[in-house]
């Protein structure tokens, strides 16, 4: 006939602006909450796959702010203190180190970019260490260089793009004026390399006129024990070491900062919402006073008139929250751009993973803050005295 | 003086309440008794406690001192006073009420507002009821309708019915047609009584009207908080 | 005293939907970051607009304003097979929208263009009737960069419309009028020379399909 689903349902249904206005709010907290949540678990993940894309897990460099180098490396840029090529050989000896490559970064200046000039990145690689580190990188056309001293460039893709090249064209290393020969364009990555113009090692110390390097890759044995060698490459004289879980928690700890911002806007926007739940449920049930009491004149129990207005409580968060997860699913990459925005770095890939156990994760926390918010109006309807609320006009 | 016949049995019933400093006697030892099948309607100026009266009858009221019997049973009296719970336990089982302001569901139809009772309370069959109180009292042709759709004698006679839905041995009825012009009061009535004879429902009644208080078969009037049979 | 605290709660609402909605619309932009951008937008445009006091950057793609038949149609007036290398349908253009005051005043639009030795950013303003105010090679690189990216080979190009090009064939060389008689600055820079003649010529079909005619030819 008719269930007290129904009635409440239809109850909430009788003041429609009220009862949009309260899901809204909900809706959108609900919406930031999952989104929240999603970054909590996206960044960490789009940040795994970045450092696992680095193709090694320690870096060695001459030394210099571990910061800056760190952020120097994850973004391609310039090197900034040499070592020597020899330590390479010493490093691969070890036991843990399963495979070792020497990196040159060298920056030119190039005065024709830009109103003032601006600087060109290249990556000096050993063609015959190098390439094996990073099995995954595929070319979009080309391959690696045929020799170690060739004067040939492998482009990222991004790089690629804004120079407008194709294999077998030429391009010229600026301030030094040395023509190079394109030999493979990369595909897209989604990392850091496709914006990197790749040089054989010994080419780009021969127009950079040194001998030295200014990086060493280093992968380990699969189970090694990273952090001891951390510690025993710390030992050699004028490097600083850069492993990608130290990279990675100062990274997470700068993010912290900014979650936790993010997180209180979300529990404000939670409380928001519910103060609303709260009022748009107990001003109902003040309204309908005299109607609770003809209900328990025809025998509903306190408990039932607690449930009626309960689940009025639970359909409007249930509601709410669903439209929220789901936006908040759809407007995914909007958010992510956003979030990019605001953080200091940001890796490439997905940053923010709405999953369906997420989702109904934050549909819990919601609904049971509801109901929580629900519980002082249910309790008011519930022990309200039939002949008092009849007789109230 | 236990008799069978006797359903509502009221012993010396005193309701006080409290303005203020100031105690009020609404209800001053009232004693008397209602049969099965009775039609009793309650006439008085306003404040002679009628209502109250019929309120402690119909056990949404506690009285201040005094008995009260329900089919032989003591509800209310010295040393027993039912809670909350045990009084909706003895609603739903034997009463039906019926209001001056219908007080329907608005964002119900006809049929959902009949219902409603047994979405809390079912006595078996009582499905059937609905449909069967819809045809009785004339409105099941507004059946799909909602409450801001039909008359104020249409609403009283859904009102009826919900009351009667749970099949209740007694209808108390508070002013039932203070909100209706006389000619649908002569219905309403009209309909009380078809109820009362065809049914043998026993009635309790509240009015103000002489005309519908003549339709009942007794006849009480309510001074200053006593009764006087008339 | 009963409608108060729903009247508070809607306030609050009320506070928070334009808050939200600024953050999604905050974000949007961001979409156009590819293609060609100037550098420092903030410093570049007043220098190349000299009177303009505000900017607004929308992004236009082929896609958008017309699909694969006008992209037909701006590669058959540009006599070339490719727009660009990498430059699918669908990139987005950045269009700098000029502003003097309250009056939008003209444009300013750049393209990528292959050129010998990499690629040439060729940007260019323009009044409200298309016509060349500034023309700027943000970037180049080769030995002729710094002969083309010259402000007086730039001025030979001041006062250009789209319409110089009817008798002027960039991919040749050939023609008459005024462009076949700016001087090639690099005259051992030929690949470069043309290459920005075609990235100008490029500039100007397409701001003529986005903006002056509204993508009809």
């Amino acid at each position: 006939m008719i269930s007290k689903f129904q009635i409440a349902y239809k109850s909430l249904l009788r003041k429609k602006v009220r009862t949009l206005l309260t899901v809204v709010g909900i809706t959108l907290s609900s919406l930031v909450l999952v989104s929240l949540f999603g970054f909590n678990q996206g960044y960490e993940k789009a940040l795994n796959h970045d450092i696992d894309n680095m193709g090694y897990q320690i870096m060695v460099m001459a030394k210099g702010c571990p910061y800056e180098a760190a952020t120097l490396m994850l973004q391609g840029g310039k090197g900034l203190r040499y070592m020597d090529p020899g330590m390479v050989r010493d490093i691969a000896k070890r036991p843990e180190v399963q495979a070792t490559t020497p990196i040159l970064m060298q920056a030119f200046f190039d005065p024709n970019k830009g109103e003032s000039g601006g600087i060109a990145g290249y990556f000096g690689v050993d063609p015959s260490s190098y390439p094996a580190m990073k099995p995954f990188l595929r070319f979009r056309k080309g391959s690696w260089f045929v020799s170690d001293t060739a004067r040939e460039v492998v482009m990222g893709y991004e790089a690629a793009e804004l120079e407008q090249r194709e294999v077998g064209d030429m391009t010229m290393v600026p301030e030094k004026n040395v023509p190079l020969k394109v030999v493979g364009i990369l595909e897209r990555t989604g990392t850091q390399d496709d914006g990197t113009i790749f040089v054989p090692l010994k080419t780009l110390q021969q127009i950079a006129g040194t001998d030295k390097i200014t990086t060493i890759g280093i992968k380990a044995k699969k189970d090694a024990d990273l952090v001891r060698l951390e510690n025993e490459l710390y030992q050699l004289p004028d490097v600083q070491v850069v492993s990608f879980s130290q990279v990675k928690q100062t990274i997470m700890k700068l993010i912290g900062t900014a979650r936790v911002m993010v997180l209180s806007i979300a529990l404000i926007a939670v409380f928001i919402a519910m103060v609303g739940v709260a009022n748009t449920v107990l001003m109902s049930v003040y309204e309908r006073k005299q109607e609770i009491g003809i209900l328990k004149t025809m025998g509903a129990m306190p408990h039932d008139i607690f449930v009626l207005v309960w689940t009025e409580t639970l359909m409007l968060c249930a509601g709410g929250s669903v439209v929220g997860i789901m936006a908040a699913m759809l407007c995914n990459g909007i958010t992510d751009l956003f979030i990019r925005r605001l953080l200091p770095y940001a890796p490439s890939g997905g940053l923010v993973a709405i999953d369906f156990r997420l989702a109904l994760y934050t549909l819990g926390i919601i609904l049971v803050v509801g109901l929580l918010s629900g519980l002082y109006p249910a309790w008011q309807a519930g022990r309200m005295r039939p002949l008092e609320s009849i007789r109230s006009e | 003086m236990a008799d069978t016949d006797i359903t509502l049995d009221a012993r010396g019933l005193s309701r006080a309440y409290r303005r203020g400093s100031e105690e009020i006697l609404a209800l001053d030892g009232v004693t008397l008794s209602i049969k099965r099948g009775e039609f009793v309607s309650f006439m008085g100026p306003s404040g002679s406690g009628k209502t109250t009266l019929v309120n402690l009858l119909g056990c949404l009221d506690n009285p201040s001192a005094g008995e009260l019997h329900l089919a032989g049973k003591k509800i209310f009296g010295e040393g027993k006073r039912l809670s909350e719970r045990e009084l909706t336990v003895v609603r739903r089982e034997v009463f039906g009420y019926i209001f001056q302001n219908f007080y329907l569901v608005p964002s119900l139809t006809v049929r959902e507002n009949v219902a409603v009772p047994l979405a809390f309370y079912r006595k078996p069959g009582a499905e059937a009821e609905v449909d069967r109180l819809l045809k009785l009292l004339g409105i099941e042709h507004r059946a799909n309708h909602l409450p801001r759709e039909i008359s104020g004698g249409e609403m009283q006679r859904v009102a009826i019915a919900r009351a009667l839905v749970n099949r209740p041995e007694i209808l108390l009825a508070d002013e039932p047609t203070g909100n209706l012009d006389s000619r649908r009061s002569t219905e309403i009535g009209e309909v009380l009584q078809e109820l009362n004879r065809s049914s043998g429902l026993t009635i309790v009644m509240v009015t103000h009207d002489p005309g519908l208080a003549k339709l009942g078969g007794r006849h009480i009037e309510m001074r200053d908080g006593r009764a006087y049979e008339g | 005293m009963r409608r108060k605290p729903h009247d508070t709660r809607i306030g609050m609402l009320l506070a928070l939907v334009p808050a939200l909605l600024l953050v999604v619309l905050a974000a949007l932009p961001a979409f156009g970051a590819v293609g060609c951008d100037l550098n420092d937008a903030d410093r570049d445009v007043p220098r190349l607009f000299p009177g303009a006091t505000r900017y607004q950057s929308i992004y236009v793609s082929i896609q958008k304003k017309g699909g694969a038949a006008l992209q037909h149609r701006i590669e058959g007036r540009l006599g070339e097979r490719h727009l660009a290398l990498y430059a699918p349908i669908d990139v987005p253009y950045t269009i700098y929208e000029i502003y003097s005051g309250p009056k939008k005043v003209g444009y300013i639009h750049g393209v990528n263009q292959k050129g010998q030795f990499g690629g040439i950013q060729v940007f260019i303003a323009q009044d409200l009737s298309g016509k060349v105010k500034t023309f700027y090679i943000q970037k180049m690189t080769g030995p002729a960069a710094a002969k083309m990216r010259d402000p007086r080979f730039a001025k030979h190009f001041v006062g250009v419309t789209l319409k110089d090009f009817d008798s002027y064939d960039p991919i040749t060389g050939k023609g008459t009028g005024r462009l076949a008689h700016v001087p090639n600055p690099a005259p051992e820079m030929e690949t470069d020379f043309f290459g920005v003649l075609r990235g100008l010529k490029k500039n100007l079909v397409l701001m003529d399909a986005f903006i002056f005619s509204g993508g009809n030819p």
